[in-house]
């Protein structure tokens, strides 16, 4: 494949966005239990409450954050036709998104090595 | 290519490939000792001549305006018979020329282009003029000149066309060059048609499939921006009735008679 800053743009917007749709399918599962009760709701939030899992909410956040500024920034390539500066919206973004990955990562960490 | 005692000798890759003989493209190296300004093209040449005979590529004008030499060298593509060989060099010396990617190989460096003019000639690359031919010429601004120039540098090398990730998983994909075409035609003020190109290629087999990827402005030789023609094309379909009311009302202007000054 060519790659570029943008290819690899690209190829993340497709990863993050299929992670995500897989994501809401559990969601779905899991939230949907609640109609079958407490017990039942329970049990399948319990499968979630695993390091493991909670390490994952980590990437599912940075898959969120990711897809969520590089959409905004092809709205904004797509509005004003800013194409001089992609290189430097690529870094900004990627920048933007692991900054907000730190911030919102760290507490869900810290609360899982803490028995939370 | 004489050795004058202080440029050092440089290792050429070519992916070469001969579908009668080869199961598949396979690199090959060539040892050169290049001039300051030995460009990639000579360096071809150099190998054709007194190294091997049998590698093929496509060459012609040698200065850059018939696009015939777009090649991809160290995975990107450009034009190799303006760009100095030594300036593409590896940290081990080598440089690696391969032919355009996502595009048939017919022979080592030279490819099918097939699909590359099929979605040219899609769009209808020429000038449609109204009824109304002028007698002397049509009116344009400099305003309305000004837009298409970038458009029209564009000399159909096919960098842009292969290095689209569009087109390397979707071949129904009109791609970048066609567009860019289509962008100049829509916004002639003499083209008569900027409803039925908009028609064409506001689908999501052209404008709307784009991905913002941007390859297209990295692997253009002239500059180019593609992307940015893509964008416009995508803002005129979503309002095409209303810009084709507005080229009907330009063109009243365009080949009626000079106005008279009082």
């Amino acid at each position: 494949m060519y790659k570029t800053p943008g290819f690899i743009s690209f190829a993340l917007r497709r990863i993050t966005g299929i992670a995500l749709v897989l994501y809401l399918f559990m969601h779905i599962w899991v939230i949907g239990s609640a109609v079958g009760g407490a017990e039942t709701f329970n049990e399948r939030l319990n499968l979630f409450q695993q390091p493991a899992f909670k390490v994952a909410e980590v990437f599912l956040l940075a898959a969120v954050v990711w897809h969520a500024f590089d959409g905004i920034r092809l709205l904004i390539v797509s509005q004003f036709k800013v194409t001089d500066t992609r290189a430097s919206q690529f870094y900004a973004v990627l920048v933007l998104a692991a900054l907000v990955t730190i911030a919102g990562g760290v507490p869900i960490l810290l609360f899982m090595l803490n028995g939370g | 290519m004489s050795n004058n005692g202080s440029q050092p000798t440089v290792t050429v890759r070519v992916q070469r490939f001969n579908p009668d003989i080869d199961k598949k493209p396979f690199l090959q190296e060539y040892r050169l000792t290049p001039q300051r300004d030995t460009t990639i093209l000579d360096a071809l040449h150099e190998i054709k001549t007194h190294q091997d005979g049998g590698l093929t590529y496509r060459r012609s004008c040698r200065h850059a305006i018939c696009g015939s030499c777009a090649m991809n060298v160290n995975g990107r593509n450009m034009l190799v018979c303006n760009v100095p060989l030594r300036k593409h060099l590896d940290r081990r010396n080598r440089v690696t020329i391969r032919p355009l990617p996502y595009l048939p190989i017919i022979k080592d460096l030279v490819v099918d282009r097939s699909s590359f003019w099929e979605q040219y000639l899609r769009i209808k690359p020429w000038l449609i003029p109204p009824d109304d031919i002028p007698e002397k010429e049509f009116r344009m601004s400099p305003q309305e000149v000004a837009a298409l120039q970038n458009a029209e540098k564009c000399i159909m090398c096919g960098a842009c066309y292969s290095a689209c990730t569009v087109v390397a998983t979707n071949k129904k994909y009109i791609g970048p060059h066609a567009l860019l075409k289509a962008f100049m035609r829509v916004l002639d003020p003499r083209d008569a048609t900027p409803g039925e190109r908009l028609k064409e290629v506001g689908t999501d087999e052209g404008a709307f499939r784009c991905h913002t990827i941007f390859n297209c402005i990295d692997a253009c030789p002239k500059g180019l921006d593609p992307t940015k023609a893509i964008e416009t094309l995508r803002q005129l379909a979503a309002k095409r009735q209303a810009f084709e009311a507005a080229r009907r009302e330009r063109q009243k202007s365009l080949a009626g008679p000079v106005p008279v000054s009082e």
